[in-house]
């Protein structure tokens, strides 16, 4: 694996580029789509390429109060283990760059990085807004960690049961979607899961009704009221590249599908419509996800969002997981 | 093929050399990304005090997390389930023998039934 060192920094480099590029435009449909649900024409669609390059432009304040190398480091190190997460998740119907170098486990693991990164930054302010703000994405962080473990621990337990190596690699998920393994009852189930995961997405993005962390109206922005400049351009950035992330998370476990093998295409063509197909895919994650609830939903205060995880969403997942089980119990009977 | 497979347990994989590899090429394409940006500020103006909607700024002591808040949110959401753990944690070494023992013993049957 260390002899593909060369293919690794290359496919690192376009995966950071295309996530960037494609999360900044899924943050642009976002706002529009927000907006025209709201009765406004809202931003062009390159809107938040405008707001980077300003955001660059501008100057980067440290607070008095701040440990200045944290307070910096944090959305470098937010953005860089965003863009690590995509390097074990398939893309387009392409095999991770990182293929056999990680599973499910890990991504899970790997996803609480960026936000461990934007606490350690809220903390690093020194602020007492940002210091609140910090509070309240760690208990978030908590709270969404079960039910998504939930999920990825029942179709991993599919996987095995169906007899397949290694179940929590994406390799075999990508081999073996799910939706073919089951029947009726587990259909039910996977559907539960699905919706359950495309749940825990807001609270993962820290957006309207889990942005407890950041509440505007409450907190003046809390966890990054500090944060200017470069420091908010690379935030911002995480949140597209996070939010690309998370879509192709859900597209990898319930749709691991290549529209060009269904059409029976080849070559580049195959390529070029599978890359559209996946983008499509993932727009309509981030529609249903994010834009579609947080138009129609307020924000949680800090204790509602640990309830809706913790009780809320882990019973639907229990629930879901025990359907996919005795849809596999019931199928060996 | 057994670097790829470093930590292998059979069901999942995960290569710690290829994560570092891989945060590192992530941390420099993210500070050329930071380094393209305007680093200056105005330091020791008014520009750099901590933003607090134009109210003086209180003690640090006063707006300090300890550790008893900072998962205030999780022992709220879920207060009913604290309310009946905390009572059960009598201080009392022979009480949480008996608890190890009781959820042994569970444990134990439920090993062997299933």
């Amino acid at each position: 694996m260390i002899g593909n060192l060369p293919m690794i920094l290359v496919g690192a480099v376009l995966i950071a580029v295309f996530s960037i590029i494609i999360g900044l435009l899924l943050m642009g449909f976002d706002r529009i789509v927000a907006a025209r649900m709201q009765a406004r024409i809202g931003p062009p669609l390159t809107q938040p390429f405008t707001d980077i390059r300003k955001l660059l432009a501008k100057e980067n304040v440290v607070p008095e109060n701040a440990i200045p190398w944290l307070f910096n480091l944090a959305p470098v190190l937010a953005l860089a283990s965003a863009i690590t997460i995509l390097l074990y998740l398939p893309i387009a119907g392409f095999a991770p760059v990182l293929s056999g170098g990680g599973d499910l486990i890990l991504v899970m693991y790997l996803l609480t990085i960026p936000a461990l990164a934007l606490v350690a930054g809220g903390f690093a302010s020194g602020s007492p807004y940002a210091t609140v703000g910090a509070q309240r994405e760690m208990v978030t962080m908590i709270a969404y960690e079960f039910p998504l473990a939930i999920v990825i621990i029942a179709i991993a337990w599919k996987l095995a049961a169906a007899g397949i190596a290694l179940p929590f690699t994406l390799a075999s998920i990508q081999a073996n979607p799910v939706w073919s393994l089951v029947g009726p009852l587990g259909v039910i189930g996977l559907l539960i899961l699905l919706i359950v995961l495309l749940i825990v997405t807001p609270a993962e993005l820290s957006r309207v009704p889990f942005d407890t962390p950041e509440a505007e109206t409450e907190l003046a922005g809390g966890i990054l009221v500090e944060y200017s400049g470069k420091n908010l351009a690379l935030f911002s950035l995480t949140q597209g590249v996070k939010t690309v992330a998370m879509a192709s998370l859900v597209v990898a476990l319930f749709f691991p599908y290549s529209l060009a093998a269904i059409l029976g295409i080849a070559g580049i063509p195959a390529a070029v419509t599978d890359i559209l197909f996946f983008i499509v895919l993932i727009t309509i994650v981030a529609f249903l996800s994010v834009s579609l609830v947080r138009v129609s939903m307020a924000r949680f205060r800090i204790n509602q969002v640990i309830s809706v995880y913790w009780i809320y969403l882990a019973i639907a997942g229990l629930a879901g997981l025990l359907l996919v089980m005795t849809d596999q119990i019931v199928g060996v009977i | 093929m057994a670097f790829a497979t470093s930590l292998s347990s059979g069901f999942g994989i995960w290569d710690p050399v290829l994560w570092i590899i891989a945060i590192i090429i992530g941390l420099v394409i993210a500070w050329l990304l930071w380094r393209s940006g305007v680093s200056a500020y105005k330091k020791g103006t008014d520009q750099a005090r901590p933003y607090l909607s134009g109210n003086p700024e209180p003690s640090k002591g006063d707006v300090h997390i300890r550790a008893g808040n900072l998962y205030w949110g999780f022992t709220e959401g879920i207060k009913g389930y604290y309310q009946r753990v905390i009572p059960l944690h009598t201080g009392i070494a022979t009480d949480y023998l008996l608890w190890i023992f009781w959820v042994a013993g569970i444990l134990l049957i439920i090993v062997m039934v299933v």
